[in-house]
């Protein structure tokens, strides 16, 4: 397939519609990571061998739909049968004979399959009727769990690369530069620095070459939205790049993504193949005077990298480590020439923006955070997934009206945003608005995107020890306070944790805690006692529980904890063989006991009982 | 341990020869040998140009590079932040005491490595525990056994 | 030429020279363990920040590193404002717990007010400060023997392998510039052993001292035009031989003139 010509684009993306309209009827089938893991792909042989037995083999090609990740993975495999939107959920290989003759043949719907409303236990037959979905705004996942990501003409007919061609025959770099400034698009990796901005200073800079990088070494633990886009709609991530790179004059472009996404490194080579060979990618693109490659840089495992100039190192083969900025990276990056380095959500939103124009961009989110957000809204929350939602948004709808409320209707005590660099928000400031300006303000961060809900069964010195171990673990280990600061503040909350801790450590803490802010050398150091900071903030009561009374409230840190079992045990031993220490006692039918020399309070016990008739006190 | 190094030319021939190949060589290597050997670090050394040195320091830098072989199961348990408030701690001592190993640690038999991860990216279906490759979600105490056995 | 404030006073300096420069000129003491004029900085100790504002800042203030900040022209420079005090002796108390024996560390932290860390010491580890003066000198040398291995607070200098260097030369020029002395090597009956690699040290031909290793003689001659045989004779014997030079040259001056 030749694409030299924009003539020859549109020529394919008409086929593409004939064929839509030709085939309205599709079984689409998630095959992101989540679905896959819980067996999507012998799905997907299932509705092959299935189409074939009804006669369907010709077509299958245009009725079946491997697509990407709609988010909603705790529920997969999904199938969704198309026009009818109809969803069905946990779809196993022996659903899939009912599911073509009845709701794909026939219009009819399988109950036992559909949604089930967590909330009052109703079946939710549409799509878009869950609130899960009901309440998003889908403009970067826009394609994502729609078409079949490894093909090319599938983009092609969702309008792909239309906005290529716009700003290769219809704009000068100067207006692309203009349009996405206008459009108020802010850096979706966290640091919401103004994307228009960061080219127009990289583009009026006189160097031999300009770089594109894409940065997708998404290592927020928490966060996969940036997996799921280069996964589900990898050709909407090479056009925002192809469309960056004209703009600021750049011929070489890298997507940096992280080896512990394969799918998404497999789909990458695959777009950036098909574009080779048609003629998107290469010399002359489309016929313009734009030549542009792009290569893949396999991350291999450094949270560090994520920054911008131990990512540039980590491109050029070296050490992750980064270095003193007094000259930024845009001004001299990958090999010291002049580079953009923009995060993946933030590439995927450019084609839409110059399809539509920066105003209908603008119209949605705030005056000063455009447009929407991907993010992941995981942790103790009822539906869990991947979301996109208007800035602006409070986190209470997140979190209640799409994410249906905390999980066994416990009480909601936090939720982590920004990752290691972020912080905790409590209870009282559920009602903020996501933004990038008031996230900062209570002293955490937008992040790249992470949403964990805790409830009252987190403990929050151990999750501000959880992040502080995270960053020790992925410290470059270049400068000092960074290196010893984190390591020291570690150390600390360990002992806290094992009731060792003495009121003078917060204030020990506090004041490590503002050097390491002030002395490190970049954002890992500057930003990796926020979690520590915000906790202490908010959840003072708790470190004062652990310090003074030696308590947990939460139940959580193992020397502070009891287990016991209560006298509604029903003897049924299934904590006996659970229990990795053998503490555990009983006879078939009687009441179990915990011998407490033995217990390591490792709480496999308390995970396996289905009488809870384990208490944690 | 003994290798056929031959299979260290094909993985280099399919890159440049500059240092922005190092760490996609290593990787390959990683792949082809499910560890980095110390004769394939010297070879890359030589056919890249680099010191032996930058070499070094960039297997040990990164995390996903080994330079200890690794058992026929390499099983990782995610403790990304979803992960970790869902109980991981907990699958990893199980894991722990029914291999009879730490994390990071290879059990005599050659026959599993346990590992942490720090995210894997699929923390919708939390917890994971990833056995040669295959994700598998919302782990419970209960099936750690069964996962030893999943192929 | 530029004129910047430090601690009140202003001074010359050039165009993109680094601040730390400037303030060495001006015989102000701040400290540092991880420059070393022969290699490039790293900005990696953080000792030697300091608190830099300009009058169009309006009173915000920025902390940087003085060795990899260029000054500019109208740049006021506070080296010992509260706020870089208090991160100086707060990094002292940090590297104390790193390495507690080490007497450079003691009293540089002593200037400081520190005399006993808060933090938990590394008792028995590795104690090296990780400044990177020695793989930084290696490498600018060109040999690359050692390095920095792994990441985080576990990173450590070690040549690649754990194994005696290759390209090691045995020209001590680690151990030499570590500011806290912390490279161990052994120099006893005409060997040197550093990194685990043994060399045969050449032997001075007037008294048997010794000199350097072959390997970094070998090294000098060929690549630094040092004929091989300079090393065959100690400093010591360089001296003897050069006054005695010396005065066979005054004799001859003296039996011409006559």
């Amino acid at each position: 397939m030749q694409i030299s010509n924009v003539k020859e684009l549109n020529k394919i993306k008409k086929e593409c519609l004939a064929t839509q309209k030709e085939h309205p009827k599709k079984v689409l089938v998630c095959c992101g990571t989540g679905c896959i893991a819980n067996g999507a792909l012998k799905i997907v042989d299932s509705v092959r061998d299935g189409l074939a037995k009804r006669k369907l083999k010709d077509v299958s090609v245009e009725i079946l739909k491997e697509t990407g990740c709609h988010g909603f993975c705790e529920l997969g495999p999904l199938v969704i049968i198309e026009p009818q939107e109809t969803f069905y959920t946990k779809v196993k290989p022996k659903h899939v004979d009912d599911i073509l003759d009845k709701s794909f043949l026939k219009n009819e719907v399988i109950e036992p399959l559909l949604f089930t409303n967590p909330i009052d236990g109703s079946k939710i037959t549409k799509y878009n009727d869950i609130s899960f979905f009901k309440h998003q705004q889908r403009i970067a996942l826009r394609n994502l769990g729609k078409i079949a990501p490894h093909e090319i003409r599938e983009y092609i007919g969702v309008d792909g690369y239309q906005a290529l061609a716009k700003v290769l025959f219809k704009m000068s770099p100067d207006e692309i530069v203009d349009e996405i400034s206008n459009s108020g698009l802010r850096g979706r990796g966290g640091g919401g620095f103004s994307t228009g901005r960061k080219w127009k200073i990289c583009k009026n800079i006189k160097a031999d070459k300009h770089y594109v990088i894409c940065n997708g070494d998404e290592g927020d633990p928490g966060a996969f939205m940036d997996r799921s886009i280069m996964e589900g709609d990898p050709h909407g991530v090479l056009e925002g790049m192809m469309i960056a790179a004209y703009a600021i004059g750049a011929k070489e472009g890298y997507i940096y993504v992280r080896e512990e996404y394969p799918l998404a490194v497999r789909h990458l080579e695959k777009a950036i193949l098909d574009c080779e060979r048609s003629g998107l990618l290469g010399e002359n693109i489309l016929g313009s005077d734009f030549s542009f490659t792009i290569k893949i840089a396999r991350g291999a495992g450094a949270f560090v990298c994520g920054e911008s100039s131990a990512l540039m190192k980590s491109v050029a083969g070296e050490v992750g480590e980064p270095r003193a900025k007094y000259i930024r990276s845009v001004v001299k990056g990958l090999y010291d020439q002049p580079t953009v380095l923009n995060n993946v959500e933030t590439l995927v939103n450019v084609p839409t923006i110059i399809r539509n124009g920066a105003d209908w961009y603008k119209s949605i989110g705030t005056p000063k955070s455009t447009g929407t957000k991907v993010f992941s809204l995981v942790g103790k929350v009822r539906n869990t997934g991947l979301i996109e939602v208007p800035m602006g948004i409070t986190l209470r709808e997140i979190i209640y009206d799409i994410g249906g409320g905390i999980l066994d209707d416990r009480p909601f005590k936090a939720v982590q945003t920004g990752g290691p660099s972020g912080g905790c928000i409590p209870e009282a400031m559920l009602d903020l608005p996501v933004d990038f300006d008031s996230l900062t303000e209570v002293g955490s961060m937008m992040g790249s995107g992470g949403l964990i809900v805790m409830d009252d069964k987190t403990c929050m010195v151990d999750v501000a020890k959880y992040f502080l171990a995270f960053l020790v673990e992925e410290s470059c280990g270049k400068c000092t306070p960074c290196r010893e600061g984190l390591y020291q503040l570690h150390k600390l909350l360990e002992k806290i944790c094992a009731g060792k801790g003495e009121m003078s450590d917060i204030e020990k803490m506090e004041r490590l805690s503002e050097n390491v802010i002030i002395g490190s050398l970049c954002g890992l150091g500057k930003s990796g006692p926020n979690p520590l900071m915000s906790t202490l903030k908010y959840f003072k009561d708790e470190y004062i529980a652990h310090i003074k009374d030696k308590k947990c409230p939460a139940g959580v840190c193992p020397e502070l904890i009891t287990y016991k079992i209560l006298d509604n045990c029903t003897g049924c031993m299934a904590c006996i063989p659970a229990c990795g220490y053998d503490a555990i006692t009983g006879k078939k039918k009687e009441i179990h006991v915990i011998a407490q020399d033995k217990c390591t309070k490792c709480g496999a016990c308390y995970a396996v009982c289905n009488f809870e008739a384990i208490l944690v006190s | 341990m003994k290798h056929n190094f031959e299979n260290l030319h094909t993985i280099f021939d399919n890159h440049p020869k500059s240092q922005e190949s190092l760490i996609a060589i290593l990787q390959d290597i990683q792949k082809e040998y499910q560890y980095l050997p110390c004769e394939a670090l010297e070879e890359t050394s030589k056919f890249l140009d680099v010191p032996l040195s930058t070499v070094f320091s960039v297997s040990t830098f990164y995390n996903s590079f080994s330079l200890t072989a690794k058992g026929e199961k390499i099983i990782k348990v995610c403790t990304g932040t979803a992960c970790h408030i869902r109980g991981a701690k907990l699958l990893q001592e199980q894991l722990e005491n029914h291999l009879h190993i730490k994390a990071g640690e290879t059990t005599e038999d050659m026959k599993f490595t346990l590992e942490v991860v720090a995210c894997v990216g699929a923390c919708a279906m939390a917890p994971v525990v990833v056995v040669d490759d295959k994700y598998h979600g919302s782990v419970k105490v209960s099936k750690v056994k069964k996962l030893l056995k999943a192929k | 030429m530029i004129h910047i404030t430090i601690n009140g006073k202003v001074v010359q300096a050039q165009e993109g020279e680094m601040l730390l420069t400037v303030i060495r000129r001006e015989q102000i003491d701040i400290p540092t363990l991880c420059h070393h004029e022969a290699v490039e900085p790293s900005g990696a100790c953080r000792l030697c920040m300091v608190e830099i504002t300009k009058p169009e800042w309006d009173g915000w203030c920025d902390y940087v590193t003085s060795c990899l900040y260029p000054a500019a022209d109208g740049l006021i420079v506070n080296t010992h404002a509260p706020k870089v005090n208090e991160l100086r002796s707060s990094i002292l108390d940090l590297y104390l717990a790193r390495h507690p024996k080490s007497p450079e560390i003691r009293q540089l932290a002593a200037e400081y007010g520190v005399l006993k860390t808060q933090f938990e010491e590394i008792v028995d580890g590795n104690n090296c400060i990780l400044c990177g003066i020695c793989t930084r000198i290696c490498d600018t040398m060109g040999f690359h023997a050692i390095s920095m291995v792994g990441r985080g607070h576990g990173k450590e200098v070690a040549p690649p392998l754990n194994m005696a260097p290759e390209a090691c030369v045995g020209c001590l020029s680690c151990a030499k510039n570590c500011p806290t002395n912390y490279i161990e090597y052994n120099m006893s009956n005409g060997r040197l052993t550093i990194w685990e690699k043994d060399f045969e040290m050449i032997a001075c031909k007037e008294c048997g001292k010794t000199t350097v290793t072959k390997e970094f003689a070998e090294y000098l001659s060929k690549n630094r035009d040092i004929p091989y045989d300079y090393f065959e004779k100690c400093d010591e014997c360089h001296r003897k031989e050069l006054a005695t030079t010396m005065g066979r040259i005054s004799n001859w001056d003296r039996e011409a003139r006559s």
